[in-house]
């Protein structure tokens, strides 16, 4: 996966508009053939970013490639890119697959695989519908037949499951599934990392326009800082058991009826036997005593929310 | 540039689209057509002081195509606000960001598509012209005007130059709409510069200065379509009318291809 040069590398991008800085200073590098989400709050530059990629805006500062070429010259990679981007927009008195048609002839393109594609996201018996009727599922997908018309190395999804019910969104996060075939490289937004984790094997974090986090997402989540809880049987007990670990060098604070025990990078089950072993000694029973591990949603919101950068 | 045209012409190929500029042609035939020989009719035979064609003018070769010219000298304002709803609700609906995606080549998008649409109304154009000669020679026996000579060489070749003038006025009108289009990006506000600049502005203003029919690219272009008048010649209309255009053009090709696209 290393091997080949990376699908996507931007260094100091930089998007103002007058004095709102929309992107800010940021680098980024995807590898070739992963899934990547790309994450961040609503308003975080996740779709500027994806503008400056498709040549659809022009960076204030900064550089970088697509597929090898300068972000410069979009006419270089765009053939071999396909993009869905500020939601699908399509010709609402055409049918969908006349919009797939033109499309195709814009980007010069195989007409012949239109039927083909509109199978693939599930439009086949939909197809000579217009637009207009579409649902937000099916306009969503229709988006994505369309960037599928060249066969892209690279794929670029803003948001996707933006306005999908749950179910939409399961179907969609299975199509991208299917898409991802190793082959090619998908980076796909969104705001909520629940819908991106369970099929991305890369991350890129950002918030206010500046990277946050980027790199595999099971990194990610070896990141996350676990904690132990204690609970005493005596509610009386939780500043004494917090001022005896605290003074043992660890860090600890009450929370409610708990007493939460970073682990910083101490083995978790080591931790946990020393403030048993810390409690017993002072004549503190314990009632619950273990390791909680955040999740990689906990752990992005906590990045995102807390300024962990 | 071959690619978008082939995909512009792919949204104006359709059945439906189709059929609407032949009704729209057929319409504008025989309004036309009507409107002319009635008026002609109720002038007299000859000698009428008013502007518009005469029995006796109407049996001259260019007969044939007087209510095609007549007529296409009313659709300017029309080709505009078409041009600007086309041009601008491709910023609208966020179609050209999807069209980018796919043909990065900004200026060579806008030439694409604004020569499809030009060859789509060409030959709407001249539907209606051809419509509107067969209206002519099927309703001049009612108001006596005689046919003889519509049909001979000097006939075809009066109808050829009544439809280069109707073209090349409606390609003005229509680059004019389609680059206000482009610079504006909101079809309501072209829209409303455009009427209001060609309508009122030009109109009230040519009531205290004079030589704004000289100068103003609205009065010009009447002129044009009336094939000149006594103080603007058809060539001075022409060559103002050409930097007009060729302004419109390069500020709207140089906007397009600066500005990021946003919507």
């Amino acid at each position: 996966m290393t091997q080949q040069p990376p699908t996507l590398s931007l260094h100091g991008l930089t998007k103002r508009y007058g004095r709102h800085v929309a992107v800010e200073n940021l680098t980024i590098e995807v590898p070739a053939g992963v899934v990547a989400g790309f994450v961040g709050p609503n308003g975080a530059g996740k779709t500027t970013t994806m503008a400056m990629l498709l040549g659809l805006v022009t960076p204030t500062e900064g550089a970088g490639t697509v597929l090898g070429h300068p972000l410069s010259e979009p006419g270089a990679y765009l053939h071999r890119v396909g993009a869905l981007i500020e939601g699908p927009a399509f010709y609402p008195g055409l049918s969908g697959a006349q919009n797939l048609a033109v499309v195709a002839a814009a980007g010069g393109h195989d007409a012949a695989r239109i039927a083909e594609l509109l199978e693939l996201v599930g439009l086949g018996a939909r197809g000579d519908d217009r637009f207009r009727g579409y649902s937000m599922g099916m306009k969503q997908r229709l988006g994505i037949a369309a960037a599928l018309l060249g066969d892209p190395d690279l794929l670029i999804l803003d948001e996707p499951t933006n306005g999908l019910d749950p179910a939409g969104v399961h179907e969609m996060r299975q199509l991208i599934g299917r898409l991802a075939d190793g082959r090619r490289t998908v980076f796909v937004s969104s705001h909520v990392l629940s819908q991106l984790e369970q099929i991305c094997n890369w991350l890129v974090v950002i918030d206010h326009g500046a990277l946050v986090f980027q790199g595999l997402a099971s990194d990610l989540l070896n990141r996350s800082a676990t904690t132990i809880i204690a609970v005493p049987q005596r509610d009386s007990d939780l500043p004494q058991l917090e001022r005896l670990l605290n003074a043992a060098g660890h860090h600890s604070e009450v929370a409610g009826a708990e007493l939460m025990i970073a682990v910083n990078g101490s083995e978790p089950s080591q931790l946990a036997a020393e403030v048993n072993r810390t409690a017993h000694a002072d004549g503190i029973v314990l009632v619950e005593l273990g390791p909680t591990k955040t999740t990689l949603e906990d752990r992005y919101l906590a990045m995102v929310n807390g300024g962990d950068r | 540039m071959t690619r978008m045209f082939k995909a512009e012409l792919l949204k104006l190929r359709r059945r439906r689209t189709l059929i609407a500029a032949g009704l729209a042609a057929l319409a504008f035939a025989v309004i036309a057509t009507v409107a002319v020989l009635l008026s002609a009719g109720s002038a007299g035979g000859g000698g009428s002081q008013s502007r518009g064609p005469t029995l006796a003018s109407l049996a001259e070769p260019g007969g044939a195509t007087e209510a095609f010219s007549t007529g296409a000298s009313f659709i300017g304002i029309l080709v505009l606000v078409l041009f600007i709803a086309n041009f601008a609700g491709e910023f609208s609906q966020g179609t050209f960001r999807t069209l980018l995606m796919r043909q990065p080549r900004r200026i060579g998008l806008l030439a694409g598509k604004m020569a499809a649409l030009l060859v789509f109304v060409a030959g709407t154009l001249a539907l209606a012209a051809l419509m509107s000669v067969v209206a002519s020679l099927a309703f001049a026996p009612t108001q006596d005007i005689s046919t003889a000579s519509w049909l001979t060489l000097d006939g075809l070749g009066e109808a050829a130059t009544s439809y280069g003038t109707a073209l090349l006025v409606v390609t003005a009108w229509a680059s004019l709409g389609a680059a206000l289009a482009v610079l504006v990006r909101s079809a309501p506000i072209a829209l409303g510069i455009g009427i209001a600049w060609s309508g009122p502005i030009e109109h009230l203003t040519m009531d205290f200065w004079s030589s704004a029919i000289q100068w103003f690219p609205g009065l010009l272009l009447e002129r044009l379509a009336d094939g000149g008048s006594a103080d603007v010649s058809s060539s001075h209309a022409l060559l103002v009318l050409a930097v007009y255009v060729s302004a419109a053009a390069a500020a709207a090709a140089l906007s397009f291809r600066r500005r990021d696209l946003t919507a």
